[in-house]
């Protein structure tokens, strides 16, 4: 049987880890790995930036906490740069579907807390989001 | 055995010019990346980059994994490619790509990941690269 928990966040500026730990209209989803699973079997994760500043950086998830089994496990996840905008003309959206990670297989213990992090590296690009589901089983 | 995450990042910022990933993030010294105790092989490479468009060119991008840890010798992977028309103007992002292996490496030992701007130098690629073990 599967079971999702899902995160959103903003991110405000690069090489530092962000938790995340709302879940929009839900401001204090529950953080504990329910009683029965032993892993996560799949990762759904997408973050981008408004593009606000000149550069390029990458974006990593970063899981944690007493219920990840063998320590921290950092996953990159997009790539992101920015130019500065022609003069009269709009810049152009980052637009980031989803990716669905399967078969990740990343051990947990049940009714222990995970930590769900977002870190930003290399040169800052404004302010980024990012939203990730993890679905235990 | 459950699968292990490994990460490192940074910037390649000339042409043709082999740039160790050596950071992570607010982790300016993570060390060496060792291959953990326990597993076989090396059964996934994640891999995220994009360009600052910081000049009106195009480039294709490399990871290269080398070192003791890989006791076939080196990889080498495809990384993307990207380009602008000019320097005055540009936006986006690139989702990251999970590619699938099976390497066999050496528990305890180090790998090394590189990554590389090939064609045009457009100002700096920044990488992002996971290791997938199990």
């Amino acid at each position: 049987m599967s079971k999702t928990f899902t995160v959103e966040g903003d991110i405000g500026s690069a090489d530092t880890r962000t938790l995340l730990t709302t879940q929009g209209s839900v401001t204090a989803p529950s953080s504990v790995v329910p009683s029965g699973v032993t892993k996560i079997d799949q990762i759904i994760v997408a973050a981008s930036t408004e593009g606000l500043a000149n550069g390029a950086q990458v974006y990593f998830l970063r899981l944690g906490g007493n219920a990840v089994k063998n320590g921290e496990q950092v996953i990159v996840i997009s790539a992101v740069g920015r130019i500065a905008a022609q003069a009269g003309s709009d810049a152009a959206p980052q637009l980031m579907a989803p990716i669905v990670f399967e078969n990740i297989d990343i051990a947990v213990a049940a009714s222990d807390t995970i930590t769900v992090a977002i870190e930003g590296a290399g040169t800052d690009t404004g302010t980024g989001h990012a939203v990730v589901t993890l679905i235990y089983a | 055995m459950a699968k292990l995450y490994r990460s490192r990042e940074g910037d390649a910022t000339a042409v043709d010019t082999k740039t160790q990933l050596s950071t992570l993030g607010s982790e300016m010294a993570p060390g060496p990346l060792l291959v953990p105790t326990g597993v076989k092989a090396l059964v996934g490479v994640i891999i995220a980059q994009c360009f600052n468009m910081a000049a009106a060119a195009g480039y294709s991008a490399l990871i290269r994994l080398e070192g003791p840890g890989l006791p076939g010798g080196p990889e080498v992977f495809a990384a993307g490619t990207g380009g602008t028309p000019v320097a005055t103007g540009g936006n986006g992002v690139n989702k990251a790509v999970l590619i699938p292996v099976n390497i066999p490496v050496t528990p305890s030992n180090e790998i090394l990941i590189f990554g590389e701007m090939a064609g045009t130098d457009v100002g700096s690629i920044t990488f992002g690269v996971t290791l997938v073990f199990a």
